[in-house]
C-alpha cells in the first residue's frame, strides 16, 4: 500500500519533472538566459576584478565569497554536529590489542603509504596554492590533505594517527577557514570598504594586487587546512575502536 | 564607510566568529562555553535591534558583500519582515540560551557542552543569515547550516528515541533541501541570475516558453518550504523530533525554525514572484488559494491530533502545527489585515510556544514527568513555570487580551473582508480545540491535587524560570501594546503585496 | 512540450531519473545505510542539472589564458555552485552517519522497521 503511493508520488514528479526539462532553455545553447546574463561580465573582466584566471576561483572567493563563507560554516557545523553526537576519539591510553588497527599489518600496504602518501601531500598543498591560475582551490586541496591522513589512519592504525595529529592542535585548526574569512574581510572594513573586499582603497595598482593575491591565498589556505583537519577530525570521531565491540553476528 | 553602514553584515560576521572561537573556549574552560555563547547572542541581538530604527526609516536595507553590485554579487537585504525575524529570532534565542545554561549540564554529558553551544550558536547565525539575505543560494545556504544543526541538536542526549527521531527529520529536511535545490536550479536557467529582485525583474521580461519551467519552480519550493514548515500532511517529522529533543532545543525548534519554512514561502511568493507578475498569475493565484486551504485544514488536524496526545510535549509539538498554519493562512490571505495576522501569529507562537516548551523541560528537570497526567497538582510545587504554562496557554488559545488573540483577531477580521466564511470556522474551531488541550493541562497543574502528600514549593532555578517567565509576559505585553508594531506589520504587508 | 528538446537536454533527463531513483530508494527501502545511499544519489542527480546547465557545446574550461581570448567558455557559476552543494552533501551524509552509528549502538540493528517503527515492505 505504502509502495503503491510512493510510487504514484514518483509518477508525478516525473511527469513535472520530464515536463519542465522540455521547456528548459536547450542545453549546450550559448544564448541561454543563464550564459547570457551575468556570466559574459565575470569572463571578462573576471581576471582584473577577481584577481584570477580561473574565474570559477574568481567566483568562489570574490564575487561569491560570502557563500563561501556560508559554505566553510556548513563543513564547520558538519564537524559540531558529529561531534556532539559522537564525541572525540579517546586518548590513547595503552597498547593493548583493541587499540590494534583492523587493517592488517601489511608491509605491502605501509611500504606504498609512505612513498605515496608525501606527494599526495603536496599535491595538496599545489591544489590549494593553484587555485587562481589553474584548476584547483581550497577545498579541492583540503579534502586531498584530509583524505591522506585518513589513509594514513586507516593504515598505521587511529591510536598512531592521533599522536601524529593530537586534538590539541587540530581543534584550533578545524576552526582557521571560517576565522580566515572572518579575518579578510574585517581588513576589508578596517579600510572603509565593504566586507570581504580585497581590493584596498588608498594602495597603488601593484601594491593593491598583490595584497589582494596575499588575500586570496590566506583564505585558500585557510579554506584547505580548515576543510582538511575537519575531514580528518570527523573521521577519528567514528574510527572509535571502543565503540565496536565485538558481537555475535547479528543476522 | 562608516561603522554604520557595514551594521548589516555583522549579524551575520558577529555570530559566527563567536561560534568559530567556542569549541577553542571549550577546550579551554569548559563552564566559559555559557557565557561566550551568550555573549555573542548578545551582541548580536544588540546589533539587530538597533537595525529596527534604519529599517523603518528607508524601508529596505541594503549591504553588498565583496563590493560586487548585484546581480554580479550577493547583496543583504534587510526589508521590515527581515529585520521583524531577526530581532524575534535574537529576543527569542536569548532567552532560551539563559534557560540552557542548567539544563545542559543536566542533561548532557560534560564534553559535548562546548559543541552544544556552539550548535546553538550556528542555528542562531543561520536563522539570521536566511532572514536577511537578497540571494536565492545564500538563503540555500544558511537553510542548509540550521537544517544540519538541528538534527544534531535532536540527537545530542543521545536517547534512543531522540536518535531516532533525528533520524527521520534528516531524511525528510534533506529530501526537502534538495527539492528547493532543485527549483533553484530551475530558475537559474530560465532567469540566469540568483538575486532575488534581478530574478523577479528577469521574470518578467521572459521569454513565455520559458513560464512553465518557472512554475515547477514555484511548485517545487512550495513543497520543499511546506516540509521545512511542518504544514499538515507534511508534518510527519515534526511531532518526534521536537518532542524528543531536549527542551531547550524543542522551543528553538518549535518557535523559530519551523518559521524559516514560512518565512521561505514568503520570499518566494513575494520578493521573488511578486504579485504584480501577469505572467504566471494564474498558478500563482491557485497556488496560494491551494495552500490557504491545506493551511486551514491543518490548524484544525493539528489541534485535533494535539487533543489525543498523553505526553506533554507531544501535544506541545502537535499545537506547533497547528499554529503554522494560522500563519500560513495568514499569509496567503494576500490582504494587509491577513498577512498582518499572520506575522503576528508568528510573532504570538514564538513566544508562547518557546514558553510551553521550556515549562516542559522545567517539569522534566525537576520530577521527570512527561505524562500529562503526572502533573496533578504541580500547580503548587511550581507555581511560576505553572503560572508562566497558564499565561502562555491564552496565547495559543487566542483569549484576549494576549498576543494570541491579536493574531487571530487580524484573521478572522481578513477572512470577513474577504467573504471567506468558512476559514473563519476553521479558525474558531482550532482555537476551541487548543482551549481543549491547554486547560486540559492547566487544570491538572491548578485544580487537581496531586497524589501524596501536599508538596511545598520546590521551583526549578531562576536561570529556568526566568525565561519561562519572561516569554509568557512577552505574550501578554504583545497582547496589550500591539499597536507599537502592527502598523509596520501592515506596512511591510502592503509593500510585500504591491 | 516538444520531444526534441527532450532529447536534447538528455542530461536532464538522466538527473529526473537519478532523483526518482534515489527518492524511492529513501521512501522505500528499509536498511538505513540505503536510505542515506538514495539522499547521496539524489544529491548527485541534482548537481548534475545544475553543471549540464551550463554546458556549451564543445566549449572549454573557464580558466582564462592571458592574451587569449575564446568565445566558447562553459558557464563558471554552476561548478562554483555545486562546490558549495558538495560540500553541504557531505556534510549531511557525515551527520546521518554519526546518527546511524548512535541508532546501531541503541538499537544493534539498521533496519527501518525495528527503528523508525513502521511497516516494512520491500
Amino acid at each position: 500500500m505504502k509502495k503503491a503511493l510512493v510510487l504514484m508520488a514518483l509518477a508525478l514528479i516525473a511527469v513535472v519533472f520530464i515536463y519542465a526539462i522540455g521547456k528548459m532553455p536547450p542545453m549546450n545553447g550559448k544564448d541561454t538566459p543563464d550564459k547570457t546574463h551575468v556570466v559574459p561580465r565575470y569572463l571578462e573582466k573576471g581576471e582584473e576584478e577577481a584577481g584570477a584566471r580561473n574565474i570559477i576561483t574568481g567566483i568562489i572567493l570574490n564575487y561569491r565569497g560570502y557563500d563561501t563563507m556560508g559554505e566553510t560554516t556548513v563543513i564547520f557545523s558538519a564537524l559540531a554536529a558529529v561531534i556532539a553526537l559522537l564525541d572525540r576519539e579517546k586518548r590513547r591510553r595503552s597498547r593493548s590489542s583493541v587499540d590494534a588497527s583492523k587493517v592488517e599489518t601489511s608491509t605491502v600496504v605501509r611500504t606504498v603509504a609512505r612513498f605515496v602518501l608525501p606527494v599526495v601531500v603536496l599535491f595538496a598543498v599545489y591544489t590549494i596554492l593553484h587555485g587562481e591560475p589553474s584548476a584547483g582551490g581550497g577545498f579541492q586541496g583540503g579534502a586531498i590533505i584530509g583524505a591522506s591522513i585518513i589513509i594514513f589512519a586507516l593504515v598505521w592504525g587511529l591510536p598512531e594517527a592521533t599522536d601524529r595529529m593530537p586534538l590539541g592542535a587540530r581543534l584550533p585548526l578545524e576552526s582557521s577557514a571560517m576565522l580566515a574569512f572572518l579575518a579578510m574581510g574585517v581588513i576589508g572594513l578596517a579600510y572603509g570598504v565593504h566586507f570581504l573586499t580585497f581590493i584596498l582603497p588608498g594602495l597603488s595598482a601593484g601594491v593593491a594586487e598583490t595584497v589582494r593575491s596575499l588575500m586570496l591565498t590566506v583564505i585558500e589556505a585557510g579554506i584547505g587546512v580548515g576543510g582538511g583537519i575537519i575531514f580528518v577530525s570527523i573521521v577519528f570521531a567514528m574510527m572509535r575502536e571502543d565503540r565496536y565491540e565485538l558481537q555475535q553476528d547479528r543476522k | 564607510m562608516s561603522l554604520s553602514a557595514t551594521h548589516p553584515v555583522l549579524l551575520v560576521a558577529v555570530p559566527l566568529f563567536f561560534a568559530a572561537l567556542c569549541p577553542v573556549v571549550g577546550m579551554w574552560k569548559r563552564a566559559a562555553c555559557f557565557y561566550w555563547a551568550l555573549a555573542g547572542v548578545a551582541v548580536t541581538g544588540f546589533l539587530t535591534w538597533t537595525l529596527i530604527g534604519k529599517v523603518t526609516a528607508s524601508h529596505a536595507l541594503t549591504y553588498n558583500v565583496g563590493g560586487w553590485r548585484p546581480p554580479f554579487g550577493i547583496q543583504i537585504r534587510i526589508d521590515y519582515l527581515g529585520v521583524f525575524m531577526a530581532c524575534t529570532i535574537t529576543g527569542v534565542s536569548m532567552l532560551v540560551l539563559v534557560y540552557c545554561h542548567r539544563y545542559a549540564t543536566h542533561d548532557l554529558k560534560p564534553e559535548r557542552i562546548p559543541y552544544f553551544y556552539t550548535l546553538f550558536l550556528l542555528i542562531f547565525l543561520a536563522m539570521i543569515g536566511f532572514s536577511i539575505t537578497g540571494d536565492i543560494f545564500n538563503m540555500f545556504v544558511f537553510m542548509e547550516i540550521f537544517s544540519i544543526t538541528s538534527y544534531a541538536l535532536v540527537a545530542i542526549t543521545g536517547q534512543k528515541a531522540a536518535v531516532r527521531a533525528a533520524f527521520k527529520y534528516l531524511l525528510m529536511g534533506a529530501t526537502s533541501s534538495l527539492t528547493i535545490l532543485l527549483a533553484i536550479s530551475f530558475l537559474y536557467s530560465v532567469t540566469g541570475s540568483l538575486n532575488m529582485p534581478d530574478i523577479s525583474a528577469r521574470l518578467g521580461s521572459m521569454r513565455s516558453t520559458y513560464l512553465p519551467v518557472a512554475a515547477v519552480a514555484l511548485a517545487f519550493f512550495v513543497v520543499g518550504f511546506t516540509v521545512k514548515a511542518a504544514l499538515f500532511p507534511l508534518h510527519g517529522w515534526l511531532p518526534d523530533a521536537h518532542s524528543m529533543a531536549p527542551s531547550p532545543v524543542s522551543a528553538i525548534l518549535s518557535a523559530l525554525v519551523i518559521k524559516m519554512g514560512v518565512f521561505g514561502i514568503l520570499r518566494i511568493f513575494f520578493t521573488v514572484f511578486g504579485r504584480s507578475f501577469s505572467g504566471l498569475s494564474a498558478s500563482w493565484g491557485t497556488l496560494l488559494s491551494v495552500l490557504s486551504w491545506v493551511a486551514a485544514i491543518a490548524i484544525v488536524a493539528g489541534a485535533a491530533l494535539a487533543v489525543f496526545q498523553k505526553d506533554l510535549k507531544y501535544m506541545i509539538a502537535y499545537s506547533s502545527v497547528s499554529h503554522i498554519g494560522y500563519i500560513l493562512l495568514g499569509i496567503c490571505m494576500l490582504s494587509p489585515r491577513g498577512m498582518t495576522g499572520g506575522f503576528y501569529n508568528l510573532l504570538a507562537h514564538a513566544l508562547g510556544k518557546a514558553c510551553l516548551f521550556l515549562v516542559a523541560g522545567a517539569f522534566i528537570y525537576k520530577l521527570g514527568v512527561r505524562r500529562i497526567s503526572d502533573l496533578k497538582g504541580l500547580g503548587r510545587k511550581m507555581p511560576v513555570t505553572a503560572g508562566a504554562f497558564a499565561l502562555a496557554s491564552l496565547s495559543i488559545v487566542g483569549i484576549p487580551p494576549s498576543a494570541g488573540f491579536v493574531a487571530k483577531f487580524y484573521l478572522v477580521w481578513g477572512s470577513l473582508q474577504k467573504g471567506q466564511y468558512a476559514f473563519v470556522v476553521f479558525i474558531l474551531l482550532g482555537s476551541l480545540l487548543a482551549a481543549v488541550y491547554c486547560f486540559r493541562v492547566v487544570y491538572y497543574l491548578f485544580f487537581t491535587a496531586s497524589d501524596g502528600p501536599a508538596p511545598g514549593v520546590d521551583e526549578v532555578p531562576v536561570t529556568m524560570w526566568a525565561p519561562c517567565a519572561l516569554l509568557a509576559l512577552g505574550t501578554l505585553f504583545f497582547g496589550l501594546y500591539s499597536g507599537l508594531i502592527i502598523p509596520s506589520l501592515q506596512t511591510a504587508a502592503r509593500l510585500l503585496l504591491r | 512540450m516538444s520531444f526534441s528538446r527532450i532529447v536534447n537536454n538528455f542530461n536532464y533527463v538522466f538527473s529526473a531519473l537519478l532523483f526518482l531513483m534515489g527518492l524511492y530508494t529513501v521512501a522505500v527501502k528499509p536498511n538505513l545505510i540505503k536510505k542515506l545511499i538514495g539522499l547521496n544519489i539524489m544529491e548527485t542527480s541534482v548537481f548534475l542539472l545544475i553543471v549540464s546547465l551550463g554546458m556549451v557545446g564543445g566549449g572549454e574550461a573557464p580558466i582564462v589564458e592571458a592574451g587569449v581570448k575564446t568565445a566558447n567558455i562553459v558557464n563558471p557559476i554552476p561548478q562554483a555552485l555545486i562546490l558549495t552543494g558538495i560540500v553541504v552533501a557531505v556534510s549531511t551524509t557525515a551527520v546521518a552517519l554519526s546518527l546511524c552509528i548512535r541508532i546501531h549502538q541503541k538499537y544493534g540493528t539498521l533496519e527501518a522497521g525495528a527503528i523508525l517503527g513502521r511497516e516494512v515492505d520491500v
